[in-house]
Order: structure tokens, then sequence, then C-alpha cells
């Protein structure tokens, strides 16, 4: 399937295509377009552009929407997304410290890449790896 | 960066949900009706997503990326961004003094303050060094 989203990807869009990958669709194909144009290419979804189904609602991310919409249930996914919400959106409270530093290295990633679709295969070892931590911060609070 | 926006009476936790945001944003309040931050990546970002859910809470937003060219000074402009900024660093620095300083506590609100520091402040790497010297001693 294609999806669509502006140029420049950062935090939100790096996890939403890792997860697109993961967990909705084994071979996207991804095109970016212009900031600010809204024209999508037919037969695209569009992700993180203002307006779209797959978008920020309801002041959290365009990965808490996709959590919402394809019904992904993994509490892991959900730390994530709340981990997107404190570096993407504004929230009142903050609860995950690694919110700042994830959002920095997302920033550095696509200004160490080439390209967006560079930026999106390194991203996506980034979440492997908060997944990896996540999932073993979870089973040792099980064991204690 | 200016934003400027309409959101409806009610509910009431609409318009303090917005106002809480852009204040935690650092934005300034001009005329009443007119948020003002510095122009980054960040508020750019931020700004646009605010928009957005302005509109989602039936209310009208606008953003606009624009130069001042009358009515105040712009150092003026950029010394109240700075003020508040620099009387809560002035603060933290004054509380690390203290005997039974909360440094855990200090930091945090070291790292809230700094998210508003849009013009690099002296004061604020000095408030910086001095966290991280402090966290060393025993």
């Amino acid at each position: 399937m294609k999806w669509v989203t502006w140029q420049n990807v950062g935090i939100d869009r790096i996890g939403c295509a890792w997860l697109i990958r993961k967990f909705i669709d084994k071979n996207p194909e991804f095109i970016f377009i212009p900031e600010g144009s809204t024209a999508l290419p037919k037969g695209a979804e569009g992700f993180d552009i203002p307006g779209a189904r797959l978008s920020h609602h309801g002041g959290h991310c365009s990965f808490c929407a996709f959590l919402r919409q394809y019904k992904l249930n993994d509490p892991l996914l959900k730390r994530i997304g709340r981990i997107i919400d404190e570096a993407d959106t504004v929230q009142e409270a903050n609860v995950e410290p690694a919110a700042a530093g994830l959002d920095m290295i997302c920033i550095g990633i696509r200004l160490a890449s080439p390209d967006d679709a560079t930026a999106l295969e390194r991203g996506a070892m980034i979440y492997d790896a908060l997944y990896a931590a996540l999932k073993a911060e979870q089973q040792g609070a099980q064991q204690q | 960066m200016l934003l400027a926006y309409k959101i409806p009476n009610k509910p009431t936790s609409s318009r303090v949900f917005v106002w809480r945001k852009v204040r935690k944003l650092g934005a300034i309040l001009l005329h009443d009706s007119l948020w003002v931050l510095p122009a980054t990546t960040r508020t750019r970002e931020q700004l646009r997503w605010l928009a957005n859910e302005i509109v989602e809470l039936k209310g009208d937003a606008t953003v606009w990326e624009s130069r001042l060219t009358m009515g105040i000074d712009e150092e003026k402009l950029i010394a109240s961004f700075t003020e508040a900024l620099e009387a809560e660093y002035r603060q933290i620095l004054a509380r690390l003094k203290d005997k039974d300083r909360d440094l855990a506590a200090l930091s945090r609100q070291y790292q809230q303050a700094k998210m508003q520091d849009y013009f690099d402040s002296e004061l604020g790497r000095r408030v910086r060094d001095a966290l991280a010297a402090n966290g060393g001693k025993k």
C-alpha cells in the first residue's frame, strides 16, 4: 500500500512508519510530498498531515491515531505513543524522560540521512531498540 | 510566529486546555488575543498542531510567520520573553544555595524552563553548570 506524508520526517513519522511496517503493512511504499501540501496521490493513505484520519487528534500524536484506528492494544506500543506525545505535542504532565532524548535522536537521524526514506529505515532500528528496552523493563518489573 | 484563535465560550474546558498549552510553550499574549513565539522548528510544528486542535474543538485558528515593523521594539519583545525565564533561573540559583535543597526537583525545574529558552540565555547556561557541579558534591 502507498503511504504519504510530508517531507522532513521527525519522531512521530519515523515511529508511524515503523509501526506500519511492523504491524499493519508488510510491504509499504512511502511517498513524501512537500510540507504544507494536502494534495495526496491517488489511492494513497496520508498520515501525520493536518486533517488526515491518521494524524493528530484530541491533542495526541499520529502514532496514537494509528493505535486507535488499527486497534493495536499492546501496552508497550501505548507507552511509545505516550513518549511521542510528550516529545511532539504540548502535554501538561511529563512522565516519560525518554521523550526529549528520542526527539533529539530522531531530529539527528533526519539530519544525518541523505533523504527521508533512509531516515525511516535508520529510525526503525531506534524504535526496535526502544521496544526491546521497554519490554525488558516490563519483564524486569514482573520478576520483582 | 503568531497564533490568533477563537474558540467557543462553552465548554470552558476547551478554552482552558488551549490557554494552558500556549502558556506552556512560553508564548506571550499581545493585545488580548494574539500569541507571540519565536520561530523555531519546534514552535512551527507545535503551533501547527495546536491550530489543528483548536479547529477540532470547533474554533478557528490562524498561524503566521511575520516580521515586526512598528509598535513595540523588537528588543523589548525579546526582553519580555527572557524576563520571566530569567526570574525562574534566578530562583533556581537561589534555591541551590539552600542547605536542604532538592537537586532532583531543581533539575526538573531547570528542564522545564529550558524548553522556553528561545534566546539561549547566558544565565541558563550558568544554572546548568551550577546544577551539574552541585550534583557531584557529597
